[in-house]
């Protein structure tokens, strides 16, 4: 057998006797694989949803709804609740420790800091 | 690739789908939160970390904080308690060798080596320069036979052919070489070379032709006569630029003199006003540095945090001038349009210009010699003076220069093992704007038909919980407390968890699957190619145990 099968932890078997279609059937070796993945958007777009009558419940209107309670404020770095906020680089920090940090950070690394809570400055 | 939480309300075995309820977060993003956190804390092991790395440190390690507010006082303070919770990941990691200090001996013989090698040396330069000595000499003894000889031919013919048997043009040739010998000679023995008064002495004689008028001198000579030339021009101009520099030394000489008067007025003054400066022009270079390499700094681990644009790969010069271009391209046309009015409008243009950060690279030099200058001078007058101390930038460097510990190996996992899970009740960490987990059980429940008296009650007191996120330690616990908030006092809550989260789903379609009526209750894909989804949707799944 070949050196990776017999390290790897775990080793599917390639015949499956669930499977009216078996994978080397349906996805030959050394073709590109036929099925196109469609994206949640492109199937959701597909479904019309917006066809339904309202009351009915959909994948789309059954999705909560935004919190009723005002969201915590953390800090970016520490996680620790952060009563101050820092116009330069528009972090939330939790001490004087932390102001210092942030503001030695190199820009990229704020701007990924803002992109965890989705409110980085993307230039495009 | 997102996976979902789900709350469902079943009565009576049936399922009431009006008041399901979804939310778009999922143990997807507590990875990937976790990964990104420790990615930004620990830059140096980006390569360690990855996804599957990540996932089973989650799974390991990733707690639900009973209340998140109170957890995290905990490790703020740095209790004791706070410690226990502290996990660390040991990398691989090997000491590097510690070098011992040279012993005595081992020093002695490095100088012997050392000392012998210089020995070896200055012998061989000493033999050289005697063997040049002793050719220069005899070369120096075979000019003068020369000349003595010369000086018994007294018809001018012979001179010429004795000259030329000897293998030179004229007399004048014989005299230059004889006082080129006897000066080289004196330089090997170490006399001083009187180089100047050569120079008086020789420049009448060697630009012999200089004063002669053109028409007077054949083709050769007015060829000997433009080397002359050429030959005075070049030594006046190098003359002259010696004597600048010794202008500018006296000139260097003065200011150092005057400033250390200054400084002997006022030595803490002075010292104070010379950190000052150095200060003020360290951070300007700083900064300049900062500019021209912002921007470069992690570009491979950008692309992780979502899309990378085109703005983000250049540096700051460069984004700016970007900026500039993009404003002026919009600008046009809205308003009026005063540009050019004043003088300092053009100044854009050169801001615009590609190579504008290459003009002033003249300017960076003249400041960094300025600043080599100050912290000589400082490192000499100051002893508690250390180059670059005040600087931001050494201080990063500095970790660089020290061997590596086995704690620059370790990953601390401290309020990162709550922070990850805690989005699953507050999404709003990753910035999604929707409701958690206990809000969410509040939301369907008021989706529930009303017509039922005592229903919401009856829900409440059998929730169970499956999917692999609901495998976090104190998930349950958290889950009641969160519901218990949000309903009246008194309600009975039981939070309920599946015997095997992650598989429950996939068995009981399996065993659903496996049973006899399978066919009957399924639709195949042929129906639904035939009948349409409308057909489908009429049936109106009925849900029977």
């Amino acid at each position: 057998m070949e050196r990776e099968v017999l390290e790897a932890e775990l080793v599917l078997p390639t015949h499956m006797k669930f499977k009216k279609i078996q994978m080397y059937d349906k996805y030959p070796k050394g073709q590109a694989r036929g099925r196109h993945w469609k994206h949640l958007k492109q199937i959701i777009q597909a479904e019309n949803y917006e066809n339904y009558p309202p009351q009915l419940p959909t994948y789309v209107n059954i999705e909560t709804p935004p919190s009723m309670h005002p969201g915590k404020k953390i800090c970016d770095i520490t996680g620790f609740e952060a009563p101050y906020f820092d116009p330069r680089t528009k972090l939330r920090y939790a001490n004087t420790e932390v102001f210092k940090a942030i503001r030695s950070l190199p820009n990229d690394y704020v701007q990924r800091y803002l992109a965890l809570r989705n409110a980085a400055v993307v230039l495009r | 690739m997102l996976s979902y939480k789900w709350v469902e309300q079943f009565i009576n075995g049936e399922p009431v789908y009006e008041a399901c309820c979804r939310t778009n977060v999922g143990g997807y993003h507590v990875t990937d939160y976790l990964k990104q956190l420790l990615s930004l804390k620990y830059p140096h092991h980006i390569s360690k970390l990855t996804w599957e790395r990540v996932e089973e440190l989650k799974m390991e390690h990733c707690y639900i904080a009973g209340d998140y507010a109170s957890e995290v006082q905990l490790f703020q303070r740095g209790d004791k308690e706070a410690e226990d919770k502290t996990r660390c990941w040991q990398l691989p990691w090997t000491p590097s060798p510690v070098e011992e200090p040279p012993s005595e001996e081992e020093i002695a013989r490095k100088a012997a080596l050392k000392e012998k090698q210089s020995q070896r040396l200055r012998e061989m330069a000493e033999a050289k320069r005697s063997s040049k000595i002793n050719e220069l000499e005899n070369e120096l003894k075979g000019l003068e036979f020369l000349l003595e000889e010369l000086k018994d031919i007294e018809e001018d013919d012979e001179i010429v052919s004795f000259l030329v048997s000897r293998g030179y043009a004229a007399k004048r040739e014989v005299e230059s070489a004889f006082a080129k010998v006897t000066q080289s000679l004196r330089k090997a023995k170490g006399e001083q070379v009187p180089s100047e008064e050569k120079v008086d002495i020789s420049a009448a004689e060697k630009y012999y032709l200089i004063d002669i008028p053109d028409d007077e001198l054949s083709a050769e000579q007015l060829k000997e006569k433009r080397r002359q030339v050429f030959l005075k021009s070049t030594t006046e101009a190098r003359q002259r630029a010696k004597q600048r520099r010794l202008e500018e030394e006296l000139e260097k000489e003065k200011e150092k003199k005057l400033e250390e008067q200054k400084r002997m007025e006022n030595p803490e003054c002075y010292l104070e006003q010379l950190r000052a400066k150095y200060k003020e022009l360290s951070e300007k270079l700083e900064q300049r540095k900062r500019l021209k390499t912002n921007g470069n700094h992690a570009n491979g681990n950008n692309n992780v945090s979502g899309g990378v644009g085109r703005g983000e790969r250049l540096n700051a010069a460069q984004r700016e001038r970007m900026r500039l271009l993009t404003t002026a391209a919009f600008d046009r046309g809205k308003g009026e349009d005063t540009f050019g009015q004043r003088d300092e409008d053009w100044q854009l243009y050169k801001l615009m210009s590609r190579d504008n950060d290459d003009d002033d690279d003249d300017k960076p030099d003249h400041d960094e010699t300025e600043l080599a200058r100050i912290s000589s001078r400082l490192r000499e007058i100051d002893p508690t003076f250390f180059p670059g101390s005040e600087s931001g930038a050494s201080a990063s460097e500095v970790p660089r220069f020290r061997p590596l510990t086995k704690e620059d190996f370790q990953i601390i996992l401290g309020v990162e093992r709550f922070r990850c899970p805690e989005v699953l009740f507050n999404p709003n960490f990753i910035g999604i704007d929707q409701s958690g987990l206990d809000e969410m059980v509040g939301v369907s429940l008021r989706r529930l038909p009303s017509w039922v008296q005592g229903l919401e009650d009856k829900m409440t007191s059998s929730i169970l919980v499956t999917g692999g996120s609901c495998l976090y330690p104190g998930m349950g616990e958290r889950l009641e407390a969160g519901i218990r908030m949000i309903r009246p006092c008194g309600t009975p809550i039981k939070v309920v968890r599946a015997t095997d989260p992650i598989m429950d789903a996939w068995r009981g379609a399996s065993v659903y699957a496996a049973a006899m009526q399978f066919p009957q209750q399924t639709f195949s894909r042929t129906d639904y190619y035939d009948k349409g989804e409308d057909w489908l949707r009429r049936y109106k799944f009925k849900y029977t145990i």
